[in-house]
């Protein structure tokens, strides 16, 4: 149990309380916005790329500041939106789904905000750095990353650091909180699909992010530092000293393909959430969908070098990483077929926390069948480094994941604030985020195939030139869909009030008042299946029913 | 039922009518030239025909459940049907993508000996290129000694065996024609094996397919296939020019290797502007420069041949950049 006790007088300030705060609904809060905000900075770098490719030839930044904003913008959307606003959303909700007063370790959980926080702050002042930002890419493969001059490698580097450290610090506390902390009655097989989200991304967390760190303090001893008059300059990646190049990558995606699947994993489990409630039906296959998350999180550690098909491995290992890739896509599969087993005889009603879902759905399969293409090797030789890869991974990273974030900030925000965000504004938002991700992304499949690599700042050839424009054009269409949802949220401040459960909704979460009280729940009821709230109604129904034969 | 009959049957029309669709316009990769390109295409298109049939099974059964079994004129919260889930179902819709999956891998290694093998020389023999990536040109060695640079000369109809790779100061850069088969990365202190056999003339572009920096984006790579008569008169001439201060070579490295930062009159492009400067004057300081560069400049000419250096010195002197 977590110990509470009353804030000292000097902390109960409006601003000073939700700096000092331990609670964590106000934590999960923090979270989300902070990474709200990562995510409108990075989309504006976002836009200024597309404005750079818009046309061939385009000048609007000078190369260097293009590789600057690629690397910042892949990085912040990873490590300063992806991961954290998911940990917002644990912890917001994984202690109220499991009907617990808070995480385990609720100090350890202010930590890991904060090192968020300077974290990301760290990587965004890096464009003031000597030199500007980090210029090798999401990825800073060596050597280059190990010979570009300046401190923004080095600044990309610490930022890396801290934000692992922060995420290591609220995995544990996860799974300290998600072993110990649940209600009566509820068993694994009870526990809501998002809670056991949660779980498998906390230990994903923990297994890949040291390999990460290990790997990029390499690259941090290769580039040289000083330290109290010893200099060390080692070479891990520098052939020239006997080093490895080639090592790094592994180390990198032993790290990166799981970091897709932490991402992805919760988005996969909001949408279990949000997909029964908006069809009035219990999931279907609870226990598939339960199943194919772990699996999914143990085989996304065994696929690294499908994202190293062209460094020149052996067949043999290319043909097993080919294997392996596609088994993947098994558990995924069961999932989409789940979910849409779900919809099936259902009562949709189509609110906009559902409509993000469905288009969730609809655009995550796209992002999954186009992996296919690129788990199989000899295809993967002609289109790895394309823009087919950046239009892949943007369906299933913004496609499948910043929908399911949105259908998540509409079903939860009156939860969190007691207030409705707009039906009207939340439907606008979600059309306009629908058509522009696809004018936006589809066509980039299409100059992948064309032979247009990624990451280049600018191109002469003037064929490229129509779906680029397109490109450009639904970015800017995606620009108005975040503007709409800004809006939304402004203007919910005045929205109408909300009783304890708007949705007629499942997990405990809606059982106490919107926005909770700190200590969360005065009682929790026992627990009987994965739909505690709908058994309590049920058994309600049957009372007043036995009453009225009566 | 009948809906479901009717979404088998919009599945198999997929199933005919995508490979030939996705063939023309740019659903497919570009028009093949080279045997491991068409090798890969056919994967490619192979693949195309269950990925297009999953997508529309999945999103017409989307599609079709939204119609369906929207409220209408039901209750807000009244209850869907109460299922909870069906084993069979689980098992179906999780060992046929498994046969799915089985075949695309099959298929895969059925195409792989003819994309990743070199096909048996004819009559002519094959030939083999050194190629070499470097911060931002590629450089090409012939077995005979002739170097060029950025554009690769190859005889139509012969295989032509590519080691690639890149010098222990430089980054990784990755070789990619589109037109002439996969991507094959250049890294340092590692050697790569590709190969391609054009099977018509023409000139094929591609460019540099890993962020390497900078100029990245003007890493840009062509090969001109000609027929073999010509393509061995050009071999040969630039073989003999290169004893004696090589201008097409001189021109070639001036624009591959120095205009990209410095622009082609020397005008400034990425970084300064050399027009003038009498270190191009001065066939000694050109040589120090571009063997072990200076401040940012990274040394471009580290390991040239002295007959390379010589060439740039020559083009330098004939038509200096930016006039005289």
């Amino acid at each position: 149990m977590a110990v509470r006790t009353e804030p000292h007088p000097a902390y109960q300030g409006k601003v000073v309380s939700w700096l000092t705060t331990t609670d964590h609904k106000r934590i999960g809060i923090l979270y989300i916005c902070t990474s709200l905000l990562f995510f409108v900075l990075a989309g504006l770098m976002g836009l200024v790329i597309r404005l750079q490719l818009m046309q061939a030839n385009g000048d609007v930044v000078d190369p260097q500041r293009y590789n600057e904003l690629v690397t910042i913008h892949g990085t912040s959307m990873v490590f300063l939106v992806g991961v954290p606003i998911l940990a917002g959303f644990g912890n917001y909700l994984v202690p109220l789904m499991i009907g617990a007063h808070d995480m385990a370790f609720p100090r350890l959980n202010a930590l890991s905000y904060w090192l968020f926080a300077f974290g990301g702050a760290v990587l965004m002042l890096s464009f003031f750095a000597q030199g500007g930002a980090a210029q090798a890419g999401w990825t800073s493969y060596p050597p280059l990353a190990e010979q570009t001059a300046g401190h923004g490698q080095d600044l990309w580097i610490l930022s890396l650091h801290i934000l692992t450290a922060s995420s290591i610090a609220g995995a544990i506390n996860f799974l300290v909180t998600i072993h110990n902390l649940r209600a009566r009655g509820m068993t694994w097989t009870r526990m809501p699909l998002f809670v056991w989200s949660i779980y498998v991304y906390a230990w994903l967390l923990l297994a890949v992010l040291p390999v990460l760190s290990a790997a990029i303090t390499m690259i941090l001893l290769d580039r040289g530092l000083e330290l109290g008059g010893w200099e060390i300059q080692t070479s891990f990646f520098d052939p020239a000293e006997g080093g490895n190049a080639v090592l790094y990558q592994h180390a990198f995606w032993f790290f990166g393909h799981p970091e897709v699947y932490i991402i992805v994993l919760p988005a996969f489990g909001i949408i279990s959430e949000v997909l029964p409630v908006f069809a009035r039906k219990p999931i279907f296959g609870y226990k598939a969908i339960a199943f194919s998350t772990v699996a999914i999180g143990f085989f996304s550690m065994l696929v690294w070098a499908h994202h190293m098909f062209t460094v020149g491995l052996p067949i043999s290992l290319q043909a097993y990483f080919m294997i392996a890739s596609m088994v993947i896509a098994v558990p995924t599969g069961m999932k989409i077929f789940n979910w849409l087993a779900t919809l099936w005889r259902g009562n949709l009603a189509f609110d906009s926390a559902m409509l993000f879902a469905l288009g969730f759905l609809s655009i995550f399969v796209v992002g999954g069948l186009t992996g296919i293409y690129l788990a199989a090797f000899p295809i993967d030789w002609q289109l790895h480094d394309s823009y087919f890869v950046v239009a892949h991974f943007h369906y299933t990273l913004f496609g499948g994941v910043v929908f399911a974030i949105f259908a998540g900030l509409h079903y939860w925000w009156p939860k969190m604030f007691g207030r409705m965000l707009d039906e009207r504004l939340g439907k606008l938002s979600f059309w306009l985020l629908f058509v522009g991700f696809n004018l936006t992304f589809f066509p980039q499949h299409l100059l992948g195939l064309e032979g247009m690599p990624r990451r280049i700042a600018t191109y002469a050839n003037e064929s490229w030139e129509g779906y680029n424009t397109l490109s450009t054009v639904g970015s800017w269409v995606m620009g108005v869909a975040i503007l709409a949802f800004v809006v939304n949220v402004l203007v919910s401040r005045n929205g109408p009030r909300v009783g304890n459960d708007p949705w007629r909704a499942y997990t405990l979460e809606w059982y106490t008042t919107s926005p909770p009280p700190p200590h969360n729940f005065d009682d929790v009821p026992y627990v009987t299946s994965p739909r505690p709230l709908y058994d309590l109604r049920r058994r309600l129904r049957e009372r007043e029913g036995a009453r009225g034969a009566a | 039922m009948r809906a479901l009959l009717s979404l088998a049957g919009l599945v198999s029309l997929v199933l005919v009518a995508a490979p030939a669709a996705l063939a023309q316009g740019s659903f497919a990769p570009v028009e093949p030239a080279s045997p491991n390109a068409e090798g890969i295409r056919s994967s490619y298109l192979f693949v195309s025909i269950f990925i297009l049939a999953i997508f529309v099974l999945v999103e017409g059964a989307l599609i079709a459940f939204i119609l369906k079994y929207r409220r209408r004129r039901r209750a807000r919260f009244a209850d869907g049907a109460q299922i909870h889930g069906q084993t069979r179902l689980e098992i179906l819709w999780t060992t046929l993508p498994v046969v799915v999956l089985f075949l695309i891998a099959a298929f895969v290694f059925i195409e792989l000996p003819g994309i990743k093998n070199v096909p048996e020389a004819g009559a002519s023999g094959e030939l083999e290129i050194r190629v070499t990536g470097r911060q931002y040109y590629w450089q090409y060695e012939y077995p005979n000694g002739v170097i060029a640079i950025d554009r690769m000369r190859a005889p139509v109809g012969v295989p032509v065996r590519l080691t690639v790779s890149a010098p222990d100061s430089d980054v990784i850069h990755s070789w990619w024609i589109p037109a002439l088969g996969g991507k094959i990365d250049a890294i340092p202190g590692r050697v790569n094996e590709t190969w391609f056999e054009a099977d018509r003339t023409g000139v094929f572009e591609g460019q540099c397919a890993e962020l390497c920096g900078v100029g990245h984006a003007f890493m840009t790579a062509s090969v001109e296939v000609l027929p073999e008569a010509e393509f061995a008169a050009w071999l040969e001439e630039r073989r003999q020019a290169q004893t004696t201060g090589d201008v097409a070579l001189g021109e070639e490295t001036w624009e591959g290797v120095c205009a990209k930062c410095h622009g082609l009159a020397g005008q400034g492009a990425l970084y300064r502007a050399v027009a003038g400067s009498a270190v191009l004057r001065d066939p000694q300081a050109v040589e120090t420069l571009v063997r072990n560069g200076r401040r940012t400049m990274p040394a471009v000419g580290a390991g040239w041949t002295a007959e390379q250096i010589d060439a740039l010195n020559a083009y330098l002197k004939e038509s200096p950049p930016g006039g005289s």
